[in-house]
């Protein structure tokens, strides 16, 4: 009687992991159909043929999906890797985000002469920032990425994704006017940062959920003035000597820092008593595949220049040998790492 | 690790588990009856609840029935679900008593 409606509602529960299906399938499928039917067989045959499961529906299962695909504490072991991996790549860009706005904010503080015991700033780091009101939208984007990666580590969730979905429009706007009006310098490079580092990791909040173990604040926080000196400050240093050939490009510093970061990790990641490395080989191998991603699509910059192609590919090469030093421990993290307790349920206001 | 306030669709799924056992839709149904319609539960928010309550230990299966060849799991509240149902209720009524008050809707409804 029920049969068309149950396939389309069981095709739609095939996007949950194997393990809640198997727990929860059955009573899914009865509590679903249940809505629908009403005992007479008639009616029950027509609305069989002729009823879909809402789209209301269908997100509602899809984001239970992500939340059990990306597991947080009671989760299976391979879930709650992944979970924990994908929080800290989120995480983890976060931060880039949050150190470029800071950046943003003291070059601007520094060219207004609020640093009075600075000397003035060399031209070379005088930027072109944009006029009238996408000024304003320029610098709350940049004021908001900050807020966006504090809230994320403080467990302010549903605040950081809200703000995260806003700051991510107006770089799209632009993006669209550039591309519409044929004013888009290069084709692939700013697409690709928008949807690699802005777009993808806004989706990957879902990981934030309610059983998600709270990130550890204190390394976090630390690592945004952190990222900032240790970073941002020698680069603006090299800038202002006027010296940009030992620079490199935006997607050829991340490959760098993640490979960097792969290298560090490589040894914990090698010895087999370091409980829980395997979640960060495994955020790493995936901080990799972005980076790896973002330089490949930003080659088509320099098409013209040879050079610059071939110094793109060593950054990549190098990504390439440095996430291989760490990958068999991500692989081995999807079975290793243990799962926490749920947490305790009390009745806090 | 701090504790975490319990949700408001939990709260419902709970008081709808409070005068005896349900299975998934008729849960469904009670919370929306409760809520005035204010709540209406999708199936992945109602089973995201179910599995959260149901591993915190609030919630546990009673009995299956089959109806019209499916197979209904009816859940109950356990005696620890009981028992925080009744402290978030008494939480919540001590929270609406102080907002009635700086509303001053005590002193109205007295008068």
């Amino acid at each position: 009687m029920s049969g068309d409606l149950e396939r389309r509602y069981r095709r739609v529960l095939r996007l949950l992991p194997g393990y809640y299906r198997e727990q929860w399938e059955e009573d899914m499928v009865a509590a679903l159909l249940d809505g629908w039917l009403t005992g007479d067989p008639e009616a029950d045959e027509y609305i069989s043929k002729a009823a879909r499961p809402s789209w209301a529906e269908v997100a509602s299962v899809a984001g239970l999906a992500a939340r059990r695909y990306l597991g947080g504490a009671g989760a299976p072991r391979r879930y709650f890797a992944w979970g924990q991996a994908v929080r800290r790549v989120v995480l983890a860009v976060m931060l880039v985000h949050a150190v470029l706005g800071l950046g943003v904010l003291v070059r601007t503080a520094w060219s207004r002469h609020v640093f009075r015991w600075l000397p003035a700033p060399p031209a070379s780091l005088m930027t072109v920032s944009p006029g009238g009101v996408w000024l304003t939208v320029y610098y709350v984007v940049n004021v908001a990425w900050i807020v966006i990666f504090v809230a994320l580590v403080l467990g302010h969730y549903r605040t950081a994704r809200v703000i995260a979905v806003l700051a991510i429009v107006p770089d799209l706007v632009a993006l669209l006017q550039a591309q519409l009006t044929g004013t888009m310098p290069v084709p692939f490079g700013p697409w690709a940062f928008w949807v690699l580092l802005s777009l993808a990791p806004v989706l990957a909040m879902a990981a934030f959920h309610r059983d998600a173990p709270p990130a550890a604040r204190r390394p976090w926080l630390l690592a945004l003035p952190a990222g900032y000196l240790l970073v941002a400050v020698p680069l603006l240093a090299v800038q202002a000597t006027g010296n940009f050939a030992w620079l490199p490009d935006f997607p050829g510093l991340c490959c760098l820092l993640v490979a960097l970061a792969c290298l560090a990790h490589a040894p914990r990641a090698w010895s087999r008593r370091a409980d829980g490395s395997g979640v960060w080989s495994l955020a790493l191998t995936l901080l990799a595949a972005v980076a790896g991603a973002y330089r490949i699509f930003s080659l088509t910059d320099y098409l013209h220049d040879p050079h610059l192609i071939n110094v793109s590919l060593a950054e990549l090469l190098l990504l390439v040998i440095a996430v291989a030093l760490v990958a068999p421990d991500a692989a081995r993290a999807q079975a290793a790492t243990p799962a926490p307790p749920p947490y305790p349920h009390t009745m806090a206001a | 690790m701090a504790d975490k306030p319990m949700t408001g669709q939990a709260f419902f799924v709970l008081t709808a588990l409070a005068d005896g056992p349900r299975h998934g839709y008729g849960i469904v149904g009670e919370v929306a009856g409760l809520s005035g319609g204010r709540v209406r539960l999708k199936i992945g928010s109602l089973y995201g609840v179910l599995d959260r309550l149901s591993a915190e230990g609030l919630i546990e299966p009673d009995r299956e029935e089959a109806h019209d060849g499916r197979l209904r799991r009816y859940y109950r509240l356990t005696r620890d679900g009981r028992g925080a149902l009744a402290e978030e209720a008494e939480l919540r009524a001590a929270t609406a008593r102080v907002v009635r008050s700086r509303l001053g809707l005590a002193a109205e409804a007295a008068g």
